[in-house]
């Protein structure tokens, strides 16, 4: 077995007496996919910010390539910071109004590496392209894209650091259907390129394509973990069963003869 | 005989002395009384736009009417005024709101929300004891502590169980739902589609579900229609296998039945925008089965009674 690349032991957060996450325990590999799923007030999107470096937990320990994240004051100190990249649910409010998807990556770009404009300039496109984006749109500002297209901009731009562990909060919630389904293939194609994909959602369907190992979070515990197949096929806990069969459509519609 | 019959709706909005800008065109569809239909498309397809036909509700968007025709058991809806559409609004045609955006009235209780609701559906009625009738329609216990409280004060799937109890209290014909379960979570949103076929089944209540997850839509209607840049390309029973490209393909990219691992498929581009609709068919430039007549002319209307469809090639379509 490999050693993971980010794992978390005992990590809980209180807001006063809320008890947000308790005792979570969870890993990843590099290369690996894993899920968090799990209902509004769960406490999967606290987990996933402690995960990120946004948010220091009250209790537990986070380690990163075997470092502790929040040690000395600081998350991700130093070159450990642009190993971990987070895409938010909404794409709009993500991205800057005033700019465009070409000079929002090309600043992340320039945050991240030192280089010319036009180096940046060059990356981004070359980014985008990568996202599906042509330079057309990439010169467009976000309200002239489509929801689709603005969340493969935002990731673009957390990619623009070269990650290795991309953390998505909710990122197929805002869009359409056929918007979801070119999202989830460039996260598949990331996770053939090495990326490592922590998905956070309430949509078990995205969860069960896209993660190879899924946790169910619920009132701040992970209360089910394993592999996504067999949870899936045979949920221990009543809370998992539950949402396993609230799922849509897993009848499937006849196709056409 | 159909509750709602639309003929050729063309809705747009009006912009002086220059040609209006179309936003649905030539839509149509029937609907039986008591049927679940659901109504599916990408954002700016214009299946709010329609809802909002049913509810006299276009003019707040500066939009109208331009032509066609809206039938609701025998009333005229498509030249209706505002006066009139008090009278249908809540007793004929009850509309439930998105979740997350036009929610209750923050700083009025339940309980007055409610008697607003009741009031205006049936003048004069009992309001405490409708009340507490709706409110068991809709599945919430203890009604009294419910009344008392404020919108904040409930879980996004009780304030929508509310909202439902408002739009039902006139005992409509006709429910427009639009997007009801959007942003909620998904055993909440199982809940909401049981509720909504239980009132279906208790009323008689005919109800048009809009929504951009096909496979919600396929569990829980009768039929689904679906739009495609302001146009109406497929009326589909549940359950029955699509025939319009667009639809297969929409079909073809659904998640939860798509094999981990395996890529999931795409419709190319995006659907074009309001304003610079191409001739023909408008799905012709993500088509893979496009033909050069498909390019041409108005959009091609839907063909068929059970099963329509307003692709020119459907023997093509697989």
């Amino acid at each position: 077995m490999t050693a993971p690349l980010l794992s978390a032991r005992g990590v809980s957060m209180r807001f006063g007496r809320v008890a947000a996450v308790r005792d979570a325990a969870l890993s990843i590999e590099p290369g690996e996919s894993i899920g968090i799923v799990g209902e509004s007030g769960s406490g999967k999107s606290t987990l996933a910010r402690i995960l990120a470096g946004l948010q220091p937990p009250s209790e537990g320990e986070v380690l990163f390539r075997g470092q502790p994240v929040y040690a000395g004051g600081i998350a991700y100190p130093g070159p450990l910071r642009r190993q971990v990249q987070m895409v938010f649910q909404d794409p709009y409010g993500s991205l800057n109004p005033r700019m465009t998807a070409l000079a929002a990556v090309a600043e992340a770009c320039r945050f991240h590496e030192r280089c010319s404009a036009a180096e940046a300039t060059a990356r981004s496109l070359d980014l985008l392209a990568r996202m599906g984006i042509g330079p057309d749109d990439a010169r467009k500002k976000p309200r002239l894209l489509s929801g689709g297209q603005r969340q493969r901009a935002s990731v673009a731009r957390a990619l623009s650091a070269s990650p290795a562990l991309l953390i998505a909060d909710e990122p197929t919630s805002a869009i359409d259907q056929s918007a979801q389904a070119q999202l989830l293939n460039l996260f598949h194609g990331l996770l053939g390129q090495g990326l490592s994909i922590i998905l956070i959602s309430h949509d078990l369907a995205v969860v069960r394509y896209l993660a190879r190992r899924v946790h169910v979070m619920r009132d701040g515990e992970i209360v089910e973990a394993g592999e996504t197949a067999t949870v899936f096929e045979h949920p221990q806990h009543p809370y998992t069963q539950a949402l396993i069969a609230s799922i849509p459509g897993r009848k499937p519609k006849e196709t056409a003869p | 005989m159909s509750l709602l019959t639309i003929e050729n709706l063309t809705i747009g909005i009006p912009r002086g002395s220059a040609a209006p800008l179309a936003i649905v065109e030539n839509a149509s569809l029937w609907l039986q009384p008591g049927e679940m239909l659901g109504l599916i498309g990408e954002s700016g397809s214009g299946k709010t736009m329609l809802c909002r036909s049913l509810i006299g509700t276009l003019r707040r968007r500066g939009a109208a009417i331009l032509s066609g025709r809206i039938t609701l058991a025998g009333t005229d809806l498509a030249h209706t005024d505002e006066r009139a559409w008090r009278d249908i609004r809540g007793r004929r045609v009850g509309y439930v709101p998105q979740s997350a955006l036009a929610g209750p009235n923050p700083v009025m209780t339940i309980g007055a929300q409610l008697r607003e609701a009741i009031l205006q559906g049936t003048p004069g009625a009992d309001v405490p004891a409708r009340a507490r009738e709706l409110l068991d329609l809709v599945q919430i216990r203890r009604p009294e502590l419910v009344l008392a409280q404020y919108p904040h004060q409930l879980s996004g799937g009780m304030r929508q169980r509310v909202m439902i109890a408002c739009a039902i209290a006139g005992t409509p014909e006709l429910l427009v739902a639009d997007e009801p379960t959007t942003g909620l979570d998904v055993t909440v949103q199982a809940g909401i589609m049981q509720l909504l076929r239980d009132i279906r089944a208790r009323l008689g209540t005919a109800i048009i579900l809009v929504s951009h997850d096909l496979a919600l839509v396929d569990d829980v209607c009768d039929r689904i229609l679906v739009m495609h840049a302001g146009a109406c390309v497929e009326a589909v029973p549940a359950h029955a296998a699509p025939r319009h490209p667009y639809t297969i393909a929409l079909n073809r990219s659904r998640i939860e039945l798509a094999e981990p691992g395996t890529p999931l498929v795409t419709i190319a581009g995006q659907p074009p925008s309001v304003g610079a609709w191409p001739p023909g068919c408008r799905f012709a430039a993500r088509c893979d089965i496009a033909q050069p007549d498909c390019r041409l002319g108005p959009h091609p209307p839907m063909r068929g009674e059970a099963h329509a469809n307003a692709c020119l090639h459907p023997e093509r379509a697989a």
